[in-house]
Order: structure tokens, then C-alpha cells, then sequence
């Protein structure tokens, strides 16, 4: 069950974990743009974003593997959409021709193309959560969205609920493995069966999880109640987030990924079209 | 069915360098039949985890020493893990957090179901009621409720019904007097002399509460991190007054009682059971007279 936790915080002293949460948050948005940004079939750009992981990865201090986890819970997607793209692109120059099935050169370069721009992205995005932890990250983002409050825009309420959801993440996985063992000490069978059976085993589970998250709910409730909280605007924060040479850095080397894309964008346009 | 652990050893989070705990270290220890076995020890010593290895809830690993329960090894891959959670019943701890069908009747028969899934209508009631009655509860008046309109107890009661159903000969119990009000506690250690009276021949009850371990356990171990500090009847490890206060475990009341009589002279040799110390203690006192 731990293993689900998709870029769970991996706790270490480093370069990337003591930067800024919103320079963070603001990075992997531009990363993410940039790698949107990469041209079909200009693989040098792709190849400026996977530089960019690499060096994000080692100055987090994560182990390579526990990253490369991260695409794990979306394989089956990442498969797929290579399959349909090799096995559904007509155009281009026909390699292999079997049936209705034609397998292109065109195809198998999209293909590629998909699969590292979903890969790349998702590892960008998990370095994020991998170095921030969810305090913080809600943090960043109550920040970052405090212009908003100028539209009356509930931001505190908003980054309160996000970091409590966060903060129940760990506790609704145990309690899950809790409840799953207690069915399966009474027989239940969650491993074999079509989906559909598969699918009706987990109401046993699914039943007890909700009803004890409302518990859990209410509890909160009143113990925030009990303390007087309200996300009034004289609250102060434990931590206050400061900009550093870190953030500085951060936003340099950003800076320096998107122009190279983009560089090698305009020169890519320019060699097809002169 | 005679429970066995040899070497057990598990890690949580293996391989990981900073995150991996070692939950169970070589762990051996044998319950006979028949045993009322306690297992005390403190927060994250071990105990959940060994007895969640009892019913294969956690598979044994490989060189991770083994268990055998009755004619089952769980260390072999070709163990037959549903026949023989129908022979270890476990009651978790809060077990009522655990019920979910629509009706008490239907939460209840969820283990017969799974185990023997051909059996008839009429008998599979008939083993529901005697369940829900075992434990004390008017089957007719609360059949079609909700499990969740029933009271903190009755809930309790429910849930254990539902485990006791399939009648297993092993019962493992992890805490499973927490949050019970005196009375509660008292008519749950009645129920669990019951069981054990009738088709429980086993039971294996995991307890932070000393007093329930020395009052009805014929034998416990202490469990401290991940290893067994020692196994004994209650007489034998409850004398052991430093050792386990060291530990960060408390004494049952007998036996600390034994103690500050002890340390002012006065030597009472009992059983550890608030019977037999004031059997033993009205003797001496009555001697003085």
C-alpha cells in the first residue's frame, strides 16, 4: 500500500529542498511549459529538459530510482498511448505492413516523442513534491495565490484544505492497509476475479474508509473548533518563506533552460522554413 | 493448532537505507493448543506485526526464518492462505471500524461467504445467529438493522461476531479491549472465556493492559523492539518488577503490589491474579492476627 504514494516527500537536507516553495512551484510550471514547448522531433530540446531533470536530481539529493518510481503509476498510460501512436499513424514511410496494421516511420518517432514528453514531464513534476513537503507546497501556493484574494477569492480557506487533504493522505494509506488486512482476515479475495468482481471486493473497504474519514472530519472540526481557528488575516506563520541566492540560482538556470528551447525552436523553425 | 515462529525476522521499507525498520528481529516462540497466551510490549515493539505473520496477512520472506500454524507452513508459496484464515480468526483492534454490509445479518455472514461460499442459506443463518448470540446479542431484534445504528458496544460485538463465525480454532486479538467502558471490559473478558471454553482452543491476546494479561493469560511474552525480552507465566514475568518498568511498562496491580509489600518485609508468594494474591495475603494477614 506505501508504495502508492506518488512522489511522496522524500525528507534530506539539500540545495532543492531548501529552496523556495513558490520558486519551486513556479519553476516546474515554466518546466513543464518548456517541455511542452520541445518541437516534434527536436530531440536536442528534449535532451536541454533531461539535462535539467539530471542536474535538479542530483542537487536534491533523491535517489535516482525513488524519481524514476514516480512514473510507475502512470506506465500502463505512458504504454499505451506509445501503442496507439505506433500502431495508428498512417502517414509517413510504411516499415512494416500486416493486415490493417502499418507501422510507420513517422509513428514510431511520435511514439518516442510521446513518451518522453509525458516521462520527462511527470519526473519534473514528482521532483517537486519529492523535495517539498506538503506544508510548504500548500504554503507556496496560498502565496502565490494571494492576488486572488482581490476577487474575494477564499485563498486561505483554498491552501487550508489542500494542505489538509495532503496531510491525510499518509493516514487514510494506513488506514486503508488497516481495513484491507481486517477483510482479508475474514476471507475477502481482492487479488482474483474479472474487473468487475475485483471492483465489487472493494466495497468492504471502500465503506469503512469513508465512514472514518467523515469521523476523522468531524474530529478535526472540533478540534480546530476547540482552539479557536479561524483563518483570520492577523494569523501568523510559523515559518515565513524567504527568497535566497538558492531561489536565485533556480531561477537562473530556469531562465536559461526556456531560452534554449526556445532558441532551438526558432532555429528548427528557420531550417524549415528557409 | 500449535502456533510456531522460527527466526521470524521483517523488516519495514527493506532496502531503503534511512527508512527501513526492522519490525521483527529472529523471533521464535511457540503457543500450544489450548494456551490463553498474552503478548505485551510497547508501542512499535513488534507485536501487531508478529501476529498479523500468524494468518499470512503478512506473507513470511524469504530466508526470514518461518511460522507453522497447525498443518500449515506459511513460508511455503503454495500455503493455503484462505483455508487457514478461516481457522485463525483475527479481531483488530477498534474492529467495529471495520464493518460495512447493510445489514448487521449481512456483515456477519461476510466470512462465511468467502469461506464457504456453496453453503446453504438456512445453515449459514443458522451460524450467524449462533455468532451474534455467542457474543451476547438479541439476534431477531437487531438482524435487519445497520451495523451503524447500533451502539459504540454493540458495534464491537458485531464485528467480533463476524469474525467468530467461521468458528476458528486460533483467535488473535490485538487490543481488543480498547475504549471499552469497566463493564464492557468485563463482559468482553466473560465472552473470551466463552470462546475459549468452546470451539477456540487457542488464543493469542495482544494487550497494553497488564492487569488483563496476569489475570487470565496462562503464559505471555514481552515483545521489546522487534525481539522477545522473555515468555513465561504471568508469575514469572511479572517479578521481573525492573526489568519491566525499565522496559516502559507498567505492572498489574498484584504485582505491584507484591512489590511495596516486599519492600516493607511482608512476602507474598500468589499466582499474580487479585484472587489468588488475596488468598495468599488474607492467609499471612490472618497468620499475624
Amino acid at each position: 500500500m506505501k508504495e502508492v504514494a506518488f512522489g511522496q516527500y522524500y525528507p534530506a537536507k539539500s540545495f532543492v529542498h531548501n529552496m523556495d516553495a513558490r520558486v519551486k512551484i513556479l519553476a516546474v510550471i515554466a518546466y513543464i511549459v518548456a517541455v511542452f514547448l520541445v518541437q516534434s522531433f527536436q530531440f536536442m530540446g528534449f535532451a536541454a529538459c533531461l539535462l535539467f531533470v539530471l542536474i535538479a536530481t542530483a542537487a536534491s539529493g533523491v535517489p535516482f530510482g525513488k524519481v524514476l518510481k514516480s512514473i510507475k503509476g502512470i506506465l500502463f498510460f505512458i504504454i499505451l498511448s506509445a501503442i496507439l501512436q505506433v500502431f495508428f499513424n498512417a502517414t509517413g514511410n510504411v516499415l512494416v505492413e500486416w493486415g490493417f496494421i502499418k507501422i510507420t516511420d513517422k509513428g514510431l518517432l511520435n511514439a518516442a516523442f510521446i513518451v518522453a514528453r509525458i516521462t520527462l514531464m511527470v519526473i519534473g513534476a514528482s521532483l517537486l513534491t519529492l523535495t517539498t513537503s506538503p506544508v510548504e507546497l500548500a504554503d507556496g501556493i496560498e502565496s502565490l495565490l494571494t492576488p486572488l484574494k482581490w476577487l474575494k477569492f477564499p485563498v486561505h480557506e483554498f491552501a487550508l484544505i489542500m494542505s489538509i487533504a495532503l496531510r491525510f493522505i499518509p493516514t487514510l494509506l494506513d488506514e486503508t492497509d488497516r481495513i484491507i488486512k481486517a477483510q482479508k482476515a475474514r476471507g475477502a479475495d481482492f487479488e482474483s476475479g474479472n474487473v468487475f468482481k475485483k471492483a465489487k471486493a472493494l466495497i468492504p473497504v471502500l465503506i469503512p474508509l469513508l465512514i472514518s474519514s467523515f469521523r476523522r472530519a468531524d474530529e478535526l472540526a472540533d478540534a480546530m473548533d476547540a482552539r479557536c481557528y479561524s483563518g483570520s488575516k492577523n494569523r501568523t506563520k510559523y515559518k515565513k518563506m524567504h527568497l535566497t541566492w538558492r531561489d536565485l540560482i533556480g531561477v537562473l538556470v530556469m531562465a536559461g533552460l526556456i531560452t534554449g528551447v526556445v532558441y532551438l525552436n526558432i532555429t528548427g523553425f528557420l531550417a524549415v522554413v528557409v | 493448532m500449535r502456533v510456531e515462529s522460527k527466526d521470524l525476522t521483517f523488516i519495514y521499507g527493506e532496502g531503503s537505507k534511512n527508512l527501513s525498520v526492522t519490525a521483527l528481529d529472529k523471533v521464535s516462540l511457540t503457543v500450544e493448543e489450548g494456551e490463553f497466551f498474552g503478548i505485551i510490549g510497547q508501542t512499535g515493539s513488534g507485536k501487531t506485526t508478529f501476529v498479523q505473520h500468524l494468518n499470512g496477512l503478512i506473507k513470511v520472506g524469504k530466508d526470514k526464518g518461518s511460522v507453522i500454524v497447525g498443518e500449515y507452513n506459511l513460508s511455503d508459496k503454495k500455503c493455503d492462505f484462505k483455508s487457514l484464515r478461516a481457522k485463525v480468526g483475527m479481531v483488530f483492534q477498534y474492529p467495529e471500524y471495520q464493518l460495512f454490509a447493510e445489514t448487521v445479518k449481512d456483515d456477519v455472514a461476510f466470512g462465511l461467504k468467502n469461506f464457504a461460499p456453496n453453503m446453504p442459506e438456512g445453515e449459514r443463518e443458522k451460524l450467524v445467529r449462533e455468532a451474534v448470540e455467542t457474543v451476547g446479542l438479541n439476534y431477531d431484534r437487531i438482524k435487519e438493522k445497520s451495523p451503524f445504528e447500533l451502539s459504540g458496544g454493540q458495534k464491537r460485538r458485531v464485528a467480533i461476531a463476524g469474525v467468530i463465525v467461521t468458528k476458528p480454532e486460533v483467535l488473535v486479538l490485538d487490543e481488543p479491549a480498547a475504549g471499552l467502558d469497566p463493564v464492557g471490559k468485563r463482559e468482553f473478558i466473560e465472552l473470551l472465556h466463552k470462546l475459549h471454553g468452546a470451539f477456540v482452543k487457542t488464543i493469542i491476546l495482544v494487550s497494553h493492559d497488564m492487569n488483563l494479561v496476569s489475570e487470565n493469560c496462562t503464559r505471555a511474552a514481552i515483545f521489546s523492539h522487534g525481539k522477545i525480552h522473555s515468555v513465561g507465566t504471568p508469575k514469572e514475568i511479572f517479578s521481573r518488577y525492573d526489568e519491566l518498568v525499565e522496559l516502559g511498562l507498567d505492572l498489574p496491580v498484584t504485582a505491584s503490589l507484591t512489590r511495596a509489600l516486599k519492600e516493607n518485609g511482608i512476602e507474598i508468594d500468589s499466582d499474580l491474579t487479585v484472587d489468588g494474591f488475596i488468598e495468599s495475603a488474607a492467609k499471612i494477614f490472618a497468620g499475624e492476627k
